[in-house]
């Protein structure tokens, strides 16, 4: 029996093979091999500095070695996919929290972390708990965050505004107000890098969150088609579509994106005024635009919306990043002490020196030796202090609802799609 | 070869086996043997696996569960899936139509004697020397609308929306395709305009005929197999194109360029469906093999006998 499942498996791995996958074998050969270690398998980037030092911090004094696996981050989800239900599984995996782990733990491949916390309490009260409960599914904690935050903020360009006689605005009539000034000033009020399409989506994240609170996508999330439908849903869909008619967002983001750069450079060069962004927005702007960024680079919350249910001090974005430990795995004890290290004043000194932003308590007595420290503390307040922060809705559902959430986004916004289409679409979504 | 086997008299004596004919030694089966050993396990068998994972459903965790016809009756009533294939088949026709044209004249011109023939012919070579994942990104800046070229050219560009408008993001793509492919199928025509015998141009002459009628009269019929070599190239080449799309328009605006290879790499590796990616990917094989042999009969090809075809 055991052969003839393995046998099916290898079946399928040859045949995923064959569309491009690359698999690892399909022997029995698991990394652990009776060694007194565990493997961490976390998403390769620029920011694996910490992790590696983390795990050297934690060999000098455990017995249990833990090693860490990088694999490149365009193939990080696929990689995961494939491995994590085989004896290759890592015992210790980065993830993005909520529809990202999702899947796991329906097939009952993640350890609840309830018991370790139980011994050790630290392991969820050093932590935000707005960031920390983006990994809890079912009422259980699957994840410990060891990255840090990306807030989504509504960027400007302070000469831009200025030039306008524009304020960064504090509610939704505003944000009006200054579109049209600026549209006055042949200016393009907002950069959006809509050939991404996710860019587009945080404009309803946000809009949804103010109108309706965030107990819609909440509900809608947890299979609650009818919120889709629902008075709130609608108005927040009539007044981005008053948004978009404005010419908010010009007429060609379509052909703009962000990740080569192109909405970024509309901020900087001083052809649009705002762009809402994650938190990110900030070092990218360092990057390609240094002067823009010490000079003119603004940064506010998302406005209010007069009458909305949603508080304005509520936010959307990527929570953190977290680790999450797999079922099979031989070694709990010595991985609850690692996952300890995610709220030491080394861990967040190390990511505060790459420019992330850890969502633990102690965070914020490190903040003045940062190098951006007003930045990092605007953040830290904002998240710490806000009453709810939803994870980005591509990442909230399952995976295989990302490519029709930005269809739909993208086709409401281009006119495609009417908010009846929207609605529909978004219905049409698989949920737990 | 068996193109010539076919037109080859009925009557004459076929050599038994292991009896070579005079002059030609017929090699032994056994050289066969490697090439069909990497065919049966690089083509055969992948393609046979991907059959098996179609009738399956399959994230990725855990064995694929049989789900028997699922996949397919799903596929077959997807609004996507079907525009996708149209998209294809479009994108293909619109790329057979511009490059055909344009690589001819480039071919034949090139296999003149005229100077400085042989500098352009490698600057024109050059963009098949790029990789497609480079060229993309290049024509994305190209066409960035504040920042590109329609910028600066408002007039011809309006407001340069191309990617994020249909026909726009379709014309980018035919345009990248060709500026891309059209060096390679210029090859073609270039070595085939150059194996056309003088003694047929020199005879158009005598009778009368111009560059123009030695063109249509003359090149234009002797290319004939190049053509058809050309068009099945462009014809698979069109419907498996998939690098330009992922980092051109990533499908978008919304499903407006979602072609069906790149439907298959979003069923499958964004969406973990590997069941409904391997039907898709099965379904295009079909549709280009069908698409092939469409223009294999059609185009009389099949029926061709090599170089005595349009001599005799």
């Amino acid at each position: 029996m055991k052969i003839r499942m393995r046998l099916a498996r290898c079946v399928a791995g040859g045949a995923a093979l064959a569309m491009g996958l690359s698999l690892t074998a399909c022997g029995d050969g698991g990394g652990a091999g009776g060694a007194q270690e565990f493997h961490v398998l976390v998403y390769g980037d620029a920011a694996n500095k910490v992790e590696k030092e983390i795990v050297a911090t934690f060999n000098k004094t455990s017995d249990v070695k833990a090693v860490l696996d990088t694999v490149p981050g365009a193939d990080y989800q696929q990689k995961l996919q494939t491995v994590i239900n085989t004896p290759q599984a890592p015992d210790v995996f980065f993830n993005w929290g909520g529809g990202s782990i999702q899947p796991f733990v329906k097939a009952g491949l993640l350890l609840p972390l309830d018991d370790m916390i139980k011994k050790e309490p630290g392991l969820k009260a050093n932590f935000l708990p707005s960031v920390f409960n983006t990994a809890v599914v079912d009422g259980k904690a699957y994840g410990v965050p060891m990255r840090g935050t990306q807030p989504v903020l509504l960027f400007n360009n302070r000469a831009v505004l200025a030039d306008a006689g524009v304020q960064p605005p504090k509610t939704w009539d505003e944000l009006l107000t200054a579109v049209d000034k600026l549209k006055a000033k042949k200016v393009t009020p907002i950069a959006l890098g809509g050939g991404d399409q996710w860019p587009t989506l945080m404009w309803f994240e946000y809009l949804y969150d103010r109108v309706a609170g965030p107990g819609l996508f909440e509900k809608a999330l947890a299979g609650d088609k009818e919120a889709w439908d629902s008075p709130d849903s609608r108005k927040a869909l009539s007044m981005l579509k008053e948004l978009i008619d404005a010419k908010a967002f010009g007429t060609n983001y379509d052909s703009v994106k962000f990740t080569d750069g192109g909405s970024a450079a509309l901020l900087a060069s001083g052809k649009a005024g705002f762009e809402l962004m994650g938190s990110w927005e900030y070092s990218t702007q360092q990057d390609a635009s240094p002067d823009f960024a010490k000079k003119d680079l603004g940064y506010d919350a998302f406005p209010a919306v007069a009458g909305g249910k949603g508080d304005a001090a509520g936010i959307v974005g990527n929570t953190n990043n977290f680790y999450s430990v797999t079922k099979k795995t031989k070694h709990a004890d010595a991985i609850a002490k690692f996952l300890e290290l995610m709220y030491s004043d080394a861990f967040v000194k190390s990511q505060l020196a790459i420019g992330n932003l850890p969502t633990t308590t102690n965070t914020e007595k490190h903040l003045a030796g940062a190098a951006n420290p007003d930045y990092l503390k605007y953040q830290l307040d904002l998240v710490g202090k806000a009453p709810s922060f939803q994870l980005s809705w591509d990442q909230a559902y399952a995976p295989e609802n990302m490519t029709p959430i930005h269809q739909a986004v993208q086709q409401f916004f281009n006119g495609s799609l009417d908010a009846d289409g929207f609605i529909k679409a978004m219905q049409a979504l698989t949920t737990a | 070869m068996t193109a010539t086997a076919s037109r080859a008299p009925r009557a004459r004596p076929r050599p038994g086996r292991g009896v070579s004919p005079p002059g030609v030694a017929r090699p032994g089966i056994g050289w066969a043997v490697p090439a069909t050993l990497f065919f049966v396990l690089f083509a055969l068998v992948p393609l046979v696996l991907v059959a098996v994972l179609s009738f399956t459903t399959w994230s990725g965790l855990g064995s694929p569960r049989f789900a028997g016809l699922g996949n397919w009756t799903k596929l077959f009533h997807d609004p996507v899936m079907i525009k996708s294939l149209w998209l294809s088949l479009l994108l293909t026709a619109l790329g057979v139509a511009v490059q055909t044209p344009l690589s001819l004249l480039l071919g034949v011109w090139a296999a003149g004697p005229q100077r400085n023939r042989a500098v352009l012919s490698a600057v024109f070579f050059v963009p098949l020397l790029l990789s497609a994942t480079a060229v993309s990104v290049l024509w994305r800046a190209l066409l960035d609308p504040n920042f590109g070229v329609p910028a600066q050219a408002r007039w011809l560009f309006g407001d340069g929306n191309l990617l994020g408008s249909r026909t726009g993001a379709i014309g980018v793509l035919v345009l990248v395709s060709t500026w891309q492919f059209t060096p390679l199928h210029a090859l073609i025509y270039q070595g085939a305009a150059r194996a056309v015998p003088t003694v047929l141009y020199q005879a158009a002459a005598i009778d009368g005929a111009g560059t123009v009628r030695q063109f249509f009269h003359v090149t234009l019929p002797q290319l004939r197999n190049a053509i058809i070599t050309s068009v099945i190239l462009m014809v698979v080449g069109g419907l498996t194109t998939f690098d330009t799309v992922l980092i051109l328009t990533q499908g978008g605006p919304g499903t407006d360029t979602t072609i069906t290879a790149f439907y298959m790499y979003q069923k499958a590796f964004k969406g973990f469906d590997f069941g409904a990616g391997a039907a898709i990917a099965l379904l295009l094989v079909l549709v280009a093999t069908l698409v092939s042999l469409v223009v294999v009969r059609v185009s009389g090809y099949d029926k061709m006998a090599g170089t005595k075809d349009g001599l005799s």
